[in-house]
């Protein structure tokens, strides 16, 4: 899986809705708003591109043909755990409202027609959160999984004492697996470990 | 001691007639004292009167003007009584003739409330109108008759009957001369009172009337010939003939021409018992009479109220009809709803960001753009609110300001007050009131209650709102144009809000005032005193 590049590259959204003219007016939105926006008209050909061309967020219709919004959003994170979903309906209900943000971890619910500016912020709010995940991901991702096991352990506060019991490793084993997770991480400390697990 | 006294004064305070009564009260007055006298006719020795249309003024009186006359209706017939001598003051037993008096217009009161207070709870034909009315006209004379019954016993010398058989006949002539009078005056005198629907329907002649007519007239006709023809070959004066024949007639047409036969019947048997006749026949006779008279008036109520239960019937299947309609009207509109948020969404973000570039071009273009925008989010805005409105999701009730509810129906039903040419005002309201409930059932509850001002008549509409303790008072009032005659409606919109207000743990009332006036005043409890 390729990442969505330099910090300083254009964030990529996809728009899923199967109303052509709708996804592709929100698409060029985004595009004035400075992301790259694509929109698709079918859910399916998104999941049968999406691995090579991941995105930051995907702005998706609950109502759709065959495959409905949230059963999409469960497959795109199976793909990609990294990446934004924002919900869009103009059937509106309580019940899905909730689970779109509780279940298929939905980062908003926007009753079509849109209130604009909460797209905007919607929108901005899911790139960042993508691209910090991605951070995290790419700095963690050179860990053996030794050390993946150490770092779990560390994260959640024990000390290399308790990590090195826990393992059964010795103390100095867990010190230098430490260590090499600071070097391949670039972590100055343990609260900058910390932020990175969360 | 002090609910006591505060329940006493308020009965007292409705007892008391107002000064719309008092024209009613003297004209009873002297109503009872001519027919009192007009009943001497029928006296003899033991009772006043077989035939007694006092008792029919008074059983009027109660039922049209209410059973809260009867202190005042019982104190004007001790007044006439006391001009008629029946009571001398300081006279032996002065206190026992008052008493014998106020007795039987005291007994028809309290039969008349019992009867107006039991017949909205009679799930039965007994308790559509008229059959309260014809309950209650012979209720109250068995019920007079009955009570008098102890005292009688108690002071025989009272109704110069001594002996068994003779307090017997005493008391069941004074219920035949009750229940006659009853049945024969009362009906028309409530019909004058009421506007008289049923004389204008009957003068009215077409075909199928004629042939009514004719019917009964045959059926009377028939049974007195054959009531005439049995007493001339000396079998006595059977009353089967004429019994049926009432039945007959009340049953087929109704209670105007059930009293009409009756009143035929009466008028041919009355004069033979003027008379001097054995008291034993005349008993006999005015009995029969009674009878007939009882079941000619109750037939034709019967028949009234069946005919009346099945126009309810018929109206309720319309307002299921309406309801189903609206269902599918709701569907439709849902359906509607979705397909114009689709297109709107586009053309609401297209709208917006023309407006943006066309800012700097010509300034019509931009003109023209920023007022395409500001449509399509008014449009937009008018999607949602629509949308939430016929929702089905029910939402935990929540707290809700009442300006908000107010200004949400205001918006909805905007466009049918200028469709329908009535001004809708809404006085200012207090933003701290707030109400506890679901939205869209109250905003439904509003909304169908503001609907039913627009639809009743061109006017004007004014909602006002404004606490009331721990309640809040929502006053949706219509004003009429002048020479504007209310539409009814079916009625659904006004139970539907009942229903909803109710469950908020509110009420619903309708008020007309005498300019024509109508006010929908719901009160809805205020969540948390005003936070």
């Amino acid at each position: 899986m390729s990442e969505g590049g330099p910090d300083t590259a254009r964030s990529i959204v996809y728009i899923v809705d199967d109303d052509r003219d709708l996804g592709a007016a929100v698409a060029r939105l985004l595009v004035r708003h400075g992301h790259a926006a694509e929109p698709f008209l079918d859910p399916a050909i998104l999941l049968s591109v999406y691995a090579d061309a991941p995105a930051h967020c995907v702005v998706t219709d609950i109502m759709m043909g065959d495959l409905d919004g949230f059963g999409f959003a469960d497959r795109v994170r199976e793909i990609d755990p990294a990446v934004a979903i924002v919900f869009m309906t103009a059937w509106p209900t309580t019940a899905n409202a909730v689970d779109s943000v509780r279940r298929y971890g939905g980062l908003d619910y926007l009753e079509k027609p849109f209130d604009e500016r909460r797209l905007i912020a919607a929108v901005a709010e899911g790139v960042a959160w993508s691209r910090h995940q991605r951070a995290v991901r790419a700095r963690t991702a050179a860990l053996t999984a030794r050390e993946r096991q150490v770092f779990d352990l560390v994260v959640l506060g024990h000390s290399s004492k308790v990590v090195a019991h826990l393992l059964g490793l010795s103390i100095k084993t867990v010190e230098d697996h430490r260590a090499a997770i600071m070097t391949k991480t670039g972590a100055n400390g343990l609260a900058q470990l910390i932020a990175l697990a969360r | 001691m002090i609910p006591v006294r505060a329940f006493l004064s308020s009965l007292l305070r409705s007892v008391r007639p107002r000064r719309a009564d008092l024209p009613w009260i003297a004209g009873y007055a002297v109503a009872f004292l001519v027919s009192h006298h007009v009943a001497a006719m029928w006296g003899g020795q033991g009772f006043y009167s077989l035939l007694y249309p006092a008792a029919g003024l008074r059983i009027a009186l109660l039922w049209s003007r209410g059973p809260r006359l009867t202190p005042a209706i019982a104190m004007a017939e001790l007044v006439v009584q006391t001009v008629n001598g029946v009571i001398v003051p300081g006279a032996p037993g002065w206190i026992m003739a008052m008493i014998g008096v106020a007795r039987p217009p005291l007994t028809y009161g309290a039969v008349v409330w019992a009867v107006r207070r039991l017949a909205p709870h009679l799930r039965s034909t007994l308790g559509v109108a008229p059959m309260p009315l014809a309950i209650g006209s012979i209720a109250a004379p068995v019920a007079a008759s009955l009570v008098s019954l102890p005292w009688a016993l108690w002071h025989p010398e009272l109704t110069g009957a001594d002996g068994a058989s003779r307090l017997v006949a005493s008391l069941t002539n004074f219920m035949v001369g009750d229940l006659l009078g009853v049945m024969l005056v009362a009906p028309p005198l409530l019909w004058a009172v009421q506007g008289a629907p049923g004389w204008r329907r009957v003068a009215r002649i077409d075909r199928g009337r004629m042939l009514a007519l004719g019917e009964a007239a045959l059926v009377l006709g028939t049974a007195m010939a054959l009531a005439v023809l049995l007493a001339a070959v000396g079998l006595g004066t059977p009353v089967t003939p004429g019994l049926l024949a009432v039945a007959w007639i009340g049953l087929r047409f109704g209670r105007t021409a059930g009293w009409c036969a009756v009143l035929v019947v009466a008028a041919i048997t009355l004069p033979f018992t003027t008379g001097p006749l054995p008291l034993a026949e005349r008993l006999a006779l005015h009995m029969s009479l009674a009878s007939v008279v009882v079941v000619g008036y109750l037939a034709g109520s019967f028949s009234d109220a069946q005919a009346k239960a099945q126009v309810d019937l018929a109206r309720r299947d319309r307002m299921l009809f309406q309801a189903e309609r609206l269902k599918t009207l709701r569907a439709m509109s849902v359906a509607v709803i979705h397909e114009i948020s689709q297109p709107l969404s586009t053309i609401a973000i297209e709208a917006s960001h023309l407006r943006v570039i066309a800012a700097d071009a010509d300034p019509e273009i931009a003109e023209a753009a920023a007022l395409i925008d500001r449509k399509a989010a008014t449009l937009s805005q008018l999607v949602r609110r629509l949308r939430r409105f016929g929702g089905r999701a029910v939402d935990e009730p929540s707290a809700l300001p009442v300006a908000a509810l107010i200004d949400m129906v205001a918006a909805l039903v905007g466009p049918e007050a200028k469709a329908a040419r009535t001004v809708l005002t809404i006085d200012p309201i207090d933003p701290n009131l707030f109400v506890l409930g679901q939205e869209i059932e109250l905003s439904q509850a509003m909304m169908n209650l503001v609907r039913n001002a627009l639809q009743a008549c061109d006017g004007s509409v004014e909602i006002a709102a404004a606490r009331e303790g721990d309640m809040v008072r929502i006053g949706i009032r219509n004003r009429c144009a002048p020479d504007q005659a209310m539409r009814p409606g079916m009625g659904v919109g006004g139970l539907v809000a009942r229903a909803i207000v109710e469950a908020h743990g509110g009420t619903l009332t309708r008020q007309a005032n005498a300019a024509g006036d109508v006010c929908a005043t719901l009160t809805l409890p205020l969540a948390g005193a005003g936070q």
